[in-house]
């Protein structure tokens, strides 16, 4: 490949990008993402309060973006929301405890592999990403949680959000969700 | 002999050979997607790219049953190259058919004698013109024509196809001389029989109804 093509593959295909969506989308995205995080925070506030566990994590706020913005993307399904989830805190959890001395390579390499298993496994979920460093570069309060921090807040984050999508997301004539499950 | 230009079926079809495929453009694309409400996560690139893809899928499931060995007419009784034009003749006339296949000793195909072959040795181009010479002067068809052999008149090289060819490559070779019939061969190089232009034209357009 020469490095003209090279180059001019950076301009982009000049194809334009997807079109907006209507204002109706726009509400029922807010809607849908408020209630999922909404119950979320509750829990989180409710039950976790002055327990060593935690429930909110910022990578369920890029998996709300999926689930109640891009209801169709084969990425917000629930095989990726859990799957990528859980697949990434093991991967972030076992990179901190194996690799914690060298924090650059642990993060690194905690992301990268995270995105690998996840495509192995079909269960591809950007947020999962996030979730990896999260548990690489996290609170010592993360870090003391051990592989407990694979089910919660891994596990049991997403698997809120997914029954608030399926309560929700089944309200609108336009929506339906999910396209698949496994 | 008529020269007819070879194709090489090996080379894989272009795009274009691709029966009614609709090059759709982004604002196509656009307009789809805004008709189904909520965010598509998905490029006009990506979509035209699986689009072409699926066609192309849906057209070889669809055409899956068109072969040349399916279509093509068995029952053939092909020339040899040093029958004399005469003798050729008749034989168009029994089989039913406008272009036989010339075949060696080992039905190896050597080329096709078409009606055309035949009109342009006489010094016609069509069946009308020479009808319209013989209706002003009916010694125009000159004897000693009868007795050349066929080897002389024949088109070759000719365009053939394997028995497995399928829709692609027939619509290709079809495409790429003008006769109205081409020879199927065997695996082993052999004559395996004719494929007939209305032939093949009838099987497609029954499978496209069918598909719409």
């Amino acid at each position: 490949m020469g490095l003209r093509s090279y180059l001019s593959k950076m301009r982009g295909s000049l194809h334009g990008s997807p079109p907006r969506v209507s204002r109706p989308e726009v509400l029922w995205s807010w809607m849908g993402a408020f209630l999922g995080m909404a119950a979320v925070a509750w829990i989180n506030q409710w039950f976790f309060a002055g327990t060593d566990l935690t429930l909110a994590i910022g990578s369920l706020g890029a998996s709300a973006v999926l689930v109640f913005g891009a209801v169709r993307s084969p990425l917000a399904q629930p095989r990726n929301l859990i799957g990528g989830h859980v697949i990434s805190a093991l991967v972030g959890v076992t990179c901190w405890q194996w690799l914690g001395g060298e924090p650059w390579l642990a993060q690194s390499v905690a992301v990268a592999t995270a995105i690998a298993l996840m495509h192995l496994t079909r269960t591809l979920h950007p947020p999962g990403g996030a979730t990896a460093l999260i548990a690489v570069i996290g609170s010592d309060q993360v870090h003391a949680m051990g592989y407990l921090f694979v089910l919660f807040p891994a596990t049991l984050g997403p698997l809120v959000l997914l029954v608030v999508a399926l309560l929700f997301n089944n309200l609108p004539a336009t929506r339906r969700y999910p396209e698949f499950w496994l | 002999m008529t020269q007819r230009s070879t194709l090489d079926l090996s080379e894989p079809p272009s795009a274009q050979d691709d029966p009614a495929e609709i090059e759709l453009t982004d604002d196509d694309i656009l307009e789809a997607m805004r008709e189904i409400p909520g965010y598509l996560d998905i490029t006009t690139m990506d979509f035209r790219a699986v689009y072409r893809l699926a066609h192309r899928h849906a057209i070889d499931r669809l055409f899956s049953g068109i072969t040349a060995g399916r279509l093509m007419r068995r029952e053939v009784s092909p020339l040899t190259p040093e029958i004399p034009l005469a003798e050729a003749i008749p034989s168009f006339v029994h089989q039913g058919l406008k272009s036989l296949p010339v075949v060696d000793g080992q039905r190896r195909v050597l080329g096709i004698l078409t009606e055309t072959d035949v009109l342009r040795w006489l010094g016609a181009e069509t069946f009308l013109g020479l009808l319209a010479r013989v209706i002003m002067d009916d010694s125009c068809i000159k004897s000693e024509q009868h007795h050349r052999p066929v080897g002389e008149f024949m088109t070759s090289p000719v365009v053939s196809v394997p028995l497995d060819a399928g829709l692609r490559e027939l619509l290709a070779a079809f495409a790429s001389h003008p006769g109205r019939a081409m020879p199927v061969i065997s695996t082993d190089g052999r004559l395996a029989g004719l494929l007939l232009r209305k032939v093949f034209l009838s099987a497609y357009h029954l499978d496209r109804q069918s598909w719409g």
